[in-house]
C-alpha cells in the first residue's frame, strides 16, 4: 500500500479500533453473562463461577464441543485442499465441462440449507453411508467448498501468469509449480478460505441436523437447542471457553512461529 | 507430459468428483422433485406436473422473493461500504500485525451465531443497551423501537456475513502494487483519484467475491430475520423451511429452491455479460471470473 | 509452510482414525455408567428437545440398569418427523413427539405398538390425559408432559384483569405489545374461535375467516417467537404473551408479577408422549427406559427442573404443596373441558392453512 501520512496513519488505526470494538460489543455482552447469577442476563445478579462449574460437568457439551472441532478442522483443511486445488484448475486449465464445474461451484453457494441438508440425507441413504462422523464431514466440506474456490480464485486472477509459462519452458512439472509459485502467491486467500470454512462448519445448524447420527451430537445443534429452552448461561460459558482456548492457540502459534525465525 | 497430466488430472479430477456427487446429484434430485406432485404417505410420487412452478409465480411469493432479494442486497452493500475500509486499513498494517488482526476479525465469528444474535437482541431491545445508554445520555426520552425490526435484521445479516466480506476483500487489496500508485501521485492524481481510478478497479475480483459470499448465504439465512425481525419479516429462507417441513410440501418447496438459484444465477450471468466477461458461446470466459 | 501442511494433515488423519476406532464404543451423556454383569453394554437412544429430561433422572436410571443413554436432539417435531421418515423409522429406540404427531406417524407405520406388561408404572399417570382421540387406547404413547397455549401477562406492564379471553388481545390499547408463538395451528386456533368456529377446521371459508381475524391482530403483535417465548416478555420487549404455560412458570421465576390466563374460549393443550419407532433396536431398553420416566420421582424431577406438568399423578403427590396447586402448572379440569387439542390436518388441508400462514407473515 502507498505509505500513509501520520495522520492517515492514525485514521486507520481509529477505523480498525472502531469496527472492533462494534464487533465485540456483543461478544463482551456475552462474556459478561457468563459470569452472571442471573439466569436471562437482564440484570447484573452478582459474579459466580457456577456456570462454568455446570458446562465442565455436563459431559454430553463437552463431547459435542470436541465432535464441532474435530469436524470443523477436519472439513475447513480437506475443502481446502481441493477448492485450492479446484480453483487453480479452474484459473489455469482449460478443459472440457469448465463452464459446468463453474457453475456448480455457485450452484452449491446459492443452495438454501434445509433444501442441501435434505438432499444430501437421501444421497447419503443411497450411497449407504453411516450417518456420524463421515456424513457430517462429507457435507461440511461440500458448503465449504465453493467458499475456499471464489476466495483463492478471485486472488489469482490478475496475476501474470506468463511466468508460469517461462518456469515450464525451463523444465519444472505442474505439481512444482504449484507448490514454489502459486501457494505462495495464493496464500492469504487460501488461509481466509480456511478460516471462513472453519467458521461456517463451526456454526452450521440445519445440515448437520439431518445428516449427522444419533451418536454424533455436534456443538451447535447443542446450543440451539439449549437456547430455545432458555438455558442461556451454560451456553454463554462454552462459547467464552471457545473464544479464550482460540485466542490461546493462536497466541502460541504466533510464538512458535517467532521461534522459528 | 506425464507429471503435467498428472497434477492437472487430480486438481480437476478432485473438485469434478466431489461437485458432481455432492452438489451436482443433490440439485438434479431437487429439480426432479420440483416436477413431481405430493402425496401425503410417500412424500412425493408422480404424476409429473409444472403445476409447482405455476404457482411460484403468485404474487406473495414474487413479493417475498423481492423482499429477500432488497434485504440481502441492503445488508451486502453495508457489510462493502464497512468492510472495505476495514480491509485497506488492516493491508495498510506491518506485515507482522496483519494474521493477528485479521484473526482478530474473524474470532468473534467462532461464536455460535446464534448466540451472538442473543446477544445483539439483548444490545437493540427496548431495555436494551443502546436504549439506555441513549435515554442516560439525554438523547432521546423514551426507549426507541430498534428490534424486530427490518433494521435489525439488516444489522443481523451484516453482523454474521462481515468476515465474508473483509477476508476476500483484503486479499485483493493486499496485492496491490505499490508502485501504480506511486506513478499515478507523480502523474499528479490526487487521492481520490487514485482510489477511484486504480484501487477500486484492480480489487474488483475481491469485491466480486466479498458480494457474492455476502449476498447468497443471506438470501438464505432465516433464523435472523426469525429472532430480529417483526411480525412481517418473510424472507424466502423461511418460505422454502415451512414448505419442506411443515407444510411437506416437497415439490413446491424444490420449486422455489430451484426459483432462487435460476434467479440469481441469471442476475449473475447478466452482470458477467455487462462487464464482458462471458464469451460468445455463453461459457465463463477462461482467464477472468 | 511444509510444516504447517504437515501439521494440518496430521491431525485430520489422527481425527479420522480417532473415530473409526471410537465409533464401536458407546457414546454416553450421562454419568459414567458401572459395568454390567453381562456380556456389551446396553444402551437406549434418546432422541428428543434439548434438556427436556431431567438429569438426574437420566443419571439414576443407568445406575440402577446399567444401561447407558445416548441422547440425540431435535428443534421442532417437524425436523424429527422429516428425519425419522427419511431413515424409515430406524436409528432411535425412543423419540417424544408431540399429540397430532403421534396420531401423524402411527397411521404412517412409523411407530411400534408398547407392551404395556413392561410398563408397569402405567397406572402412575393421569386417566384423564389417556385414550385420547390422538392414539386410542394409548397403543402407541405414553404422555410425559403436556403443556397449554394461554395468554402471559407481564402484571407490572398491564392490567391483568382486564384480559379473559383471546378477543381482549384485539384491544387496540395493546399495539405493539404482543408476542404470539411462532406457530400456524395454535395461531389459527386462536383466530378460529373467535370466528365462532372449533379447532382442526378442514372449511377453507371457516380458515379464511380465522386468517382475515389474525390479520386483523398483526398491528398489536410485536413478534412471533417460539425459540424462547419467555425473552420477549422478560426482556420487556412485549407485555403480553401467547405462549406456554411453562415459559410463563419460568418467566414469573425472574420477573415481579406475572399472571397466566386460560382465556374463557379455551386454550390449546399440548401433551408430549414416549414413542417407539418401528426400526428401534433395543426395544426392551426403549421399554425399561420409558418405564423408568414413569416413576413418581422421575415425574417429580421433571415438572421441578422443567416447569411444566406431568401427567402423573404419583409424582404430583410428592410435589410441594405451592406448585402442586399451581394453577399455572397445573390447569383445573374445567380448563382441560373447554381446552383443545390439535389433530392431525391431512396434507391438502395443511396446504390451505399454510397459505393463508404465508399472507399473513408477508404483511399482505
Amino acid at each position: 500500500m502507498a505509505p500513509t501520512s501520520k495522520s492517515g496513519r492514525w485514521l486507520s488505526w481509529g477505523y480498525l479500533a472502531g469496527v472492533l470494538v462494534m464487533l465485540y460489543l456483543p461478544i463482551v455482552v456475552l462474556v459478561i453473562n457468563s459470569f452472571n447469577a442471573s439466569k436471562y442476563g437482564i440484570h447484573w445478579a452478582g459474579f459466580t463461577w457456577k456456570w462454568y462449574v455446570k458446562l465442565f460437568a455436563n459431559e454430553g457439551l463437552m463431547q459435542a464441543a470436541g465432535h464441532s472441532a474435530l469436524i470443523a478442522v477436519s472439513s475447513a483443511s480437506l475443502a481446502t485442499i481441493i477448492g485450492t486445488l479446484a480453483a487453480v484448475a479452474l484459473h489455469r486449465y482449460q478443459f472440457k465441462g469448465k463452464a459446468i464445474l463453474s457453475s456448480m461451484v455457485f450452484v452449491s453457494m446459492l443452495t438454501p440449507e434445509i433444501v442441501l441438508a435434505i438432499a444430501l440425507l437421501i444421497i447419503f441413504i443411497l450411497l449407504g453411508i453411516q450417518l456420524g462422523f463421515w456424513s457430517l464431514l462429507l457435507a461440511h466440506i461440500t458448503f465449504c467448498l465453493p467458499f475456499v474456490i471464489v476466495a483463492v480464485y478471485s486472488r489469482l486472477r490478475g496475476f501474470d501468469m506468463k511466468m508460469l509459462e517461462a518456469a515450464r519452458d525451463l523444465g519444472a512439472t505442474e505439481g512444482k509449480i504449484f507448490m514454489k509459485i502459486i501457494l505462495p502467491l495464493a496464500l492469504p486467500a487460501v488461509a481466509a478460505g480456511w478460516l471462513l470454512s472453519f467458521t461456517l462448519s463451526l456454526d452450521d445448524v440445519i445440515v448437520s441436523a439431518f445428516v449427522t447420527g444419533p451418536s454424533y451430537e455436534i456443538l451447535p445443534l447443542k446450543i440451539y437447542s439449549m437456547v430455545r429452552v432458555g438455558v442461556s448461561p451454560e451456553v454463554n460459558a462454552i462459547s467464552t471457553t471457545l473464544l479464550v482456548v482460540s485466542l490461546v492457540l493462536v497466541i502460541v502459534s504466533q510464538l512458535l512461529l517467532r521461534e522459528e525465525k | 507430459m506425464a507429471h503435467l497430466n498428472q497434477f492437472r488430472f487430480w486438481a480437476i479430477g478432485l473438485a469434478s468428483v466431489w461437485l458432481t456427487c455432492f452438489v451436482f446429484m443433490p440439485n438434479l434430485l431437487v429439480v426432479i422433485t420440483s416436477f413431481l406432485s405430493r402425496d401425503p404417505v410417500e412424500t412425493v410420487a408422480l404424476p409429473v406436473t409444472a403445476g409447482n412452478y405455476v404457482r411460484t409465480l403468485d404474487v406473495l411469493y414474487l413479493q417475498v422473493l423481492w423482499d429477500s432479494l432488497r434485504m440481502s442486497l441492503q445488508a451486502m452493500l453495508v457489510c462493502l461500504v464497512i468492510g472495505y475500509p476495514f480491509a485497506m486499513c488492516i493491508a495498510k498494517l506491518p506485515k507482522k500485525w496483519q494474521p493477528i488482526a485479521l484473526f482478530l476479525v474473524i474470532l468473534p465469528f467462532w461464536t455460535n451465531s446464534l448466540v451472538r444474535v442473543y446477544a445483539l437482541q439483548f444490545l437493540l431491545g427496548q431495555q436494551g443497551l443502546f436504549n439506555n445508554a441513549m435515554m442516560g445520555l439525554g438523547l432521546i426520552k423514551e426507549p426507541v423501537q430498534m428490534l424486530y425490526t427490518e433494521f435489525a435484521v439488516i444489522i443481523g445479516l451484516t453482523y454474521i456475513l462481515l468476515p465474508f466480506m473483509v477476508l476476500p476483500l483484503f486479499s485483493a487489496i493486499e496485492k496491490l502494487d505499490l508502485r501504480l500508485h506511486q506513478a499515478a501521485q507523480d502523474l499528479g492524481a490526487g487521492a481520490w483519484s487514485r482510489f477511484w481510478h486504480i484501487t477500486i478497479p484492480l480489487t474488483s475480483p475481491g469485491i466480486v467475491a466479498g458480494c457474492l459470499m455476502v449476498l447468497l448465504p443471506a438470501m438464505g439465512m432465516f433464523f435472523v430475520a426469525d429472532l430480529l425481525g417483526g411480525a412481517k419479516n418473510l424472507l424466502l429462507g423461511n418460505v422454502i423451511k415451512t414448505q419442506f417441513l411443515v407444510t411437506r410440501d416437497w415439490p413446491f418447496g424444490s420449486a422455489l429452491s430451484v426459483l432462487l438459484i435460476v434467479l440469481l444465477g441469471f442476475m449473475l450471468w447478466l452482470y458477467y455479460k455487462a462487464a464482458g466477461f462471458v464469451s460468445k458461446q455463453g461459457g465463463i470466459n477462461g482467464s477472468d471470473f | 509452510m511444509k510444516k504447517w501442511l504437515a501439521f494440518l494433515a496430521v491431525l485430520t488423519i489422527s481425527g479420522c482414525s480417532k473415530q473409526e476406532a471410537a465409533a464401536p464404543a458407546a457414546d454416553t451423556s450421562a454419568a459414567p455408567a458401572p459395568a454390567v454383569a453381562t456380556g456389551e453394554k446396553q444402551k437406549v437412544v434418546v432422541y428428543n428437545w434439548t434438556e427436556y429430561l431431567p438429569e438426574s433422572a437420566l443419571q439414576a436410571f443407568t445406575k440402577e440398569t446399567g444401561i447407558e443413554v445416548e441422547y440425540a436432539t431435535y428443534e421442532s417435531n417437524e425436523a424429527m418427523y422429516a428425519k425419522l421418515k427419511l431413515l424409515d423409522g430406524k436409528g432411535y429406540d425412543v423419540v417424544v413427539p408431540s399429540t397430532y404427531y403421534v396420531e401423524k406417524m402411527g397411521k404412517e407405520g412409523l411407530l411400534q405398538p408398547l407392551n404395556k406388561d413392561q410398563l408397569k408404572n402405567f397406572a402412575n399417570l393421569d386417566p384423564s390425559l389417556l385414550n385420547k382421540p390422538y392414539d386410542q387406547n394409548n397403543q402407541y404413547s405414553v404422555p410425559y408432559l403436556f403443556s397449554v397455549t394461554g395468554i402471559a401477562i407481564n402484571g407490572e406492564a398491564v392490567d391483568a384483569t382486564k384480559i379473559t379471553k383471546w378477543a381482549d388481545l384485539w384491544r387496540p390499547e395493546y399495539k405493539s405489545k404482543i408476542e404470539l408463538m411462532d406457530d400456524l395451528r395454535d395461531n389459527f386456533y386462536i383466530g378460529l374461535r373467535l370466528c365462532g368456529f372449533q379447532d382442526n377446521s378442514t372449511n377453507e371459508a371457516e380458515i379464511k375467516c380465522a386468517y382475515e381475524k389474525l390479520k386483523a391482530l398483526l398491528p398489536n403483535v410485536k413478534t412471533f417467537n417460539s425459540d424462547s417465548p419467555k425473552l420477549p416478555l422478560i426482556q420487556g420487549n412485549v407485555s403480553i404473551g401467547a405462549i406456554w404455560n411453562g415459559e410463563a412458570y419460568m418467566a414469573s421465576k425472574e420477573m415481579k408479577n406475572v399472571q397466566f390466563v386460560y382465556p374463557e374460549e379455551g386454550a390449546a393443550f399440548n401433551i408430549d408422549s414416549f414413542v417407539i419407532p418401528k426400526g428401534a433396536a433395543n426395544v426392551d431398553a426403549a421399554h425399561k427406559f420409558i418405564d423408568f420416566m414413569l416413576r413418581a420421582e422421575s415425574a417429580k424431577a421433571a415438572i421441578e427442573d422443567l416447569g411444566y406438568a406431568a401427567p402423573n399423578l404419583a409424582g404430583q403427590a410428592l410435589l410441594d404443596e405451592s406448585l402442586r396447586t399451581n394453577r399455572m402448572v397445573f390447569p383445573t379440569q374445567d380448563d382441560f373441558a373447554r381446552g383443545t387439542i390439535h389433530s392431525v390436518l391431512s396434507d391438502d388441508v395443511m396446504a390451505i392453512y399454510s397459505k393463508y400462514w404465508d399472507l399473513l407473515k408477508a404483511g399482505q
